[in-house]
């Protein structure tokens, strides 16, 4: 935390520097050693000690100097930010090298096992990196409230409701493992899935019946509720950018997507709920008894994580995307 | 329905309501203050599940018993011609522009 809030000060002071020093010339290119970046371009950028992936979505000249904001890919977009071009570097094999080393640098001290399986290395300092991400999210709340209200509202909400707050740990781990596939390894889901998530609610609907003796009505209700929202919310919502093509490739016509996509994908719709459901504006008992079946759910997939889940991906995004994993 | 009390050395009359309109007039006040929460616009919308899941809940909640999702449908047909509702706009808000998934940043933390 501490480091962060040096390199901030650091930064401040820095950009100052430059305001003061204007006026040297026309054009980014005056100012040195500053490079250009365009809209779209995938970039490095640093955020504390380390580089992350992050694609530039907008460019802004001010005062002469050339101003970038750009979301951290795989991130939420609560971390995007306006940056000067001291906190970017282009997206080449050498600066991705630096990206590396920089991180095994940083890995050695934060490094902890613990608890958590040792399978995948680079997310020893992924994780810290991120709990880093936590403190300075403290530091810079204030000034990101002013710009974002939307996505600021999502978050609280998703902060504040007791599916976020109780969501099993494992399936959390779950998610973990699925965004590394995709994200960061380039793998897909085979499709089609089996079970589907059509299959997935049935089996959850049977269970309860066995389990209570009788057929809930509100529990059929659910699921046909969280079937609605799986089809319309999969291709708006629930895909990483590499797995668009496919998705396109497989959902064809009138192909519902809760026919086709299985576990992983039905575990992501449940990070949406709580946004999703902010629409219904539902009075507060009846979204607390809803949430509690919400989590029943989960428990029951938690139940069946062997079954229902993937434990690798095999499928390659290659040619997705240029730039794949580190 | 009228009914007869007779009190001690008096008899007076009064009108009361026999059970059933009672209850069926407590039910149908009870659905029309629940419509003030959920709406019968967002009936034919991405959410109609969850609506009726909330109605039901109402429902049970102030009478103090089960209704299904067909009950609730039958007593909102009584007032609403169900087949004519339009869906609501907020679909658009919420499926209009793709986004990319993205977990948050809490779940990348170590547990404890």
């Amino acid at each position: 935390g501490r480091q962060l809030q040096h390199d901030h000060d650091h930064e401040r002071r820095r950009r100052r520097r430059r305001r003061e020093g204007q006026g040297q010339g026309q054009g980014h290119r005056a100012r040195g050693s500053a490079v250009s970046f365009t809209e779209g371009e995938k970039v490095l950028a640093y955020h504390g000690p380390l580089l992350y992936e992050a694609k530039v979505q907008k460019t802004e000249n001010r005062e002469d100097e050339w101003r970038y904001f750009v979301h951290y890919l795989g991130w939420n977009k609560n971390w995007d930010e306006w940056v000067a071009s001291d906190r970017l570097l282009k997206l080449t094999e050498e600066n991705v090298r630096k990206q590396l080393e920089l991180k095994n640098q940083s890995g050695d001290k934060t490094v902890r096992t613990g608890g958590r399986s040792a399978q995948h290395n680079p997310k020893g300092s992924n994780v810290d990196a991120k709990a880093d991400k936590e403190d300075t999210k403290g530091l810079v709340k204030g000034k990101k409230r002013k710009n974002q209200l939307g996505v600021e509202e999502k978050e609280r909400r998703s902060s504040e409701s007791l599916l976020m707050s109780q969501f099993p740990v494992t399936l959390k781990k779950q998610l973990v493992d699925d965004w590394e596939f995709v994200t960061q390894l380039g793998k897909l889901v085979k499709l089609p899935r089996s079970p589907t998530v059509d299959g997935i609610l049935t089996k959850y609907l049977e269970y309860r019946v066995k389990k209570d003796n009788k057929i809930s009505d509100s529990c059929a209700e659910v699921t046909k509720g969280l079937r609605c929202y799986f089809d319309k919310a999969l291709p708006a919502m629930l895909l990483y950018k590499k797995e668009q093509k496919q998705y396109k490739e497989e959902i064809k016509g009138d192909v519902s997507p809760s026919t086709v996509y299985g576990a992983e994908h039905l575990l992501r719709l449940f990070v949406k709920l709580p946004e999703l459901l902010s629409s219904v504006n539902m009075e507060e008992d009846a979204l607390n008894k809803l949430q509690q079946k919400l989590l029943d759910i989960l428990k029951f997939l938690q139940k069946n994580q062997a079954h229902f889940f993937l434990s690798a991906y095999d499928g390659d995004s290659k040619g997705a995307d240029g730039a794949k994993g580190k | 329905a009228v009914r007869a009390v007779a009190g001690a050395g008096a008899a007076f009359i009064s009108v009361l309501p026999s059970k059933e309109e009672q209850s069926q007039v407590e039910l149908e006040l009870r659905l029309l203050q629940a419509l003030e929460f959920y709406p019968p616009s967002k009936l034919k919308g991405i959410h109609r599940h969850f609506i009726l899941y909330g109605l039901m809940e109402y429902l049970r909640k102030s009478l103090d018993r089960q209704f299904s999702a067909d009950e609730v449908l039958q007593l909102l047909d009584r007032f609403f011609n169900l087949e004519m509702l339009k869906p609501d706009d907020d679909e658009k808000d919420n499926f209009g522009q793709t986004e990319e998934f993205a977990l948050p940043d809490n779940f990348f933390k170590k547990e404890d």
